[in-house]
């Protein structure tokens, strides 16, 4: 396909860069690239400033001009006052970053303390688009079966499908092949959830009563029906009701409590039935 | 021998696509959507070390998988086997000396591979059918897998033609000559 070697080379590298690019650019969260923010703010924004001061003075607005001296000291004190904030920031976040990670495993413990419970690492994901499954580091010798419930500290994560002795998988929710029995909290009304293709962090909920009223906010927990997961587990929250020309259509899209591509710790219910 | 250590070396670079796969592609995706090197390595393996070892690789690895992670068991044994058979098939219709040639056959394998998996997994599980979203994914998924091939075709092609040596060595009958 190329001519010669230098020119396939130089094709190599530039559709490793080009992929880098697309990789970086598609995993990007919006509110992450202030640095590009901040060059489009520096483009306009000089201007902008001048604007405004020309619109100030027109409109006779005087309190802008100040003493240039008492603005620099008035500086160089917030300047000061800043950095020690920094400083004391950063100290903070150290210490709530090691708060959050003990809290995480004690508010799995209490908030789950009617269960009879395991604690378990996910070891591995699912290494297809089209699936998602985990491996946990648990398996039959810690008394771990199948359809047993698999919950983290915000709430369901799936059930058990198959046992090692060391290790289980677990389907979880979001996969296309799950279907949970569940009810509207607020309401009470039943409603079965469903993983889709189109999006990893929400769920489908259909078979929605023709006189249930589902709210967006409304929050979503497992009804117990189906015999595989306890009553009462949180699923997530209606994100949006859809509508159709046939009410017995409509559906909602759930947002999942656990955010499973940050998914590391997880809880295995032994016994569906409280202690 | 030279088979046996063949083997041994393409078992090893299986559990290496395999890490890969499910380590550093888990994380370097295109919007959440991952390629399938499986589908690249048991092409590789028919194309070049003929239909017989790529359909057994193919079976074998395909297993391997659906018993690690999969929801049933075979389908993807069964999808993979069927890439590697198609190798050779590949192979003698279309020229491995091309880039492009090579991007074809990846597409065309990626296809039957993702559909294949898809309408079982509709017709075994009861999932619902996401036409749209499934072509999303698959689409997305093609373009990486061509990107990849881009990246390592300078590998395929000398590795390739190292187990072509060793798998398709021609029996010639010297006495006739």
């Amino acid at each position: 396909m190329y001519k010669n070697k230098k020119t396939g080379i130089v094709g190599i590298i530039i559709t490793i860069i080009f992929l880098i690019l697309l990789v970086v650019a598609t995993n990007t969260d919006v509110s992450k690239v202030s640095y590009i923010e901040n060059i489009v703010n520096n483009l306009v924004m000089p201007i902008q400033n001048g604007l405004t001061y020309l619109k100030n003075k027109i409109a006779g607005n005087d309190s802008f001009f100040e003493s240039i001296e008492v603005l620099q000291s008035e500086n160089e004190e917030l300047k000061k006052k800043n950095s020690e904030l920094e400083q004391t920031l950063r100290e903070f976040e150290v210490v709530k970053a090691e708060n959050d990670t003990l809290k995480e495993y004690l508010n799995l413990k209490n908030k789950y303390q009617n269960y009879s419970t395991i604690p378990a690492y996910i070891i591995n994901r699912d290494i297809t688009n089209y699936s998602n499954t985990v491996i946990i580091n648990v398996g039959s010798e810690d008394g771990i079966q199948e359809n047993m419930t698999v919950i983290a500290d915000e709430g369901l994560v799936g059930h058990v499908i198959s046992v090692t002795a060391h290790t289980a998988k677990v389907q979880t929710i979001i996969d296309t092949a799950t279907a949970v029995t569940s009810k509207i909290s607020t309401t009470n009304d039943t409603i079965i959830v469903q993983g889709t293709l189109e999006d990893s962090t929400a769920l489908k909920a259909t078979y929605i009563p023709t006189d249930a009223s589902v709210l967006q906010g409304d929050s979503v927990e497992t009804s117990g029906i189906g015999g595989i997961y306890p009553k009462g587990i949180h699923i997530g929250t209606i994100r949006e009701v859809i509508n159709t020309n046939n009410i017995t259509d409509r559906y909602a899209i759930v947002e999942t409590a656990v955010n499973f591509r940050k998914l590391d710790t997880v809880l295995v219910i032994l016994n569906n039935e409280t202690k | 021998m030279k088979k046996v250590l063949a083997t041994i070396y393409l078992i090893i670079a299986f559990f290496i696509v395999y890490f890969l796969q499910a380590n550093f592609f888990s994380w370097f995706t295109i919007g959440g959507i991952k390629p399938n090197l499986f589908i690249i390595f048991v092409l590789f393996i028919g194309l070049f070390a003929g239909r017989k070892m790529g359909t057994i690789f193919g079976l074998i690895l395909g297993l391997y998988l659906d018993l690690l992670l999969g929801r049933t068991i075979g389908i993807s044994g069964v999808l993979l086997a069927i890439i590697g058979m198609l190798g050779e098939y590949l192979d003698k219709n279309f020229s491995k000396e091309s880039r492009f040639t090579i991007m074809l056959m990846v597409v065309i394998c990626t296809v039957i591979y993702e559909l294949g998996g898809y309408l079982f997994n509709i017709v075994r599980l009861g999932i619902p059918l996401e036409i749209f979203s499934f072509m999303k994914i698959l689409f997305v998924e093609i373009i990486y897998n061509i990107l990849i091939i881009v990246i390592i075709y300078p590998i395929i092609r000398k590795l390739g033609y190292a187990l072509e040596n060793v798998f398709k060595t021609k029996n010639i009958l010297t006495r006739y000559f």
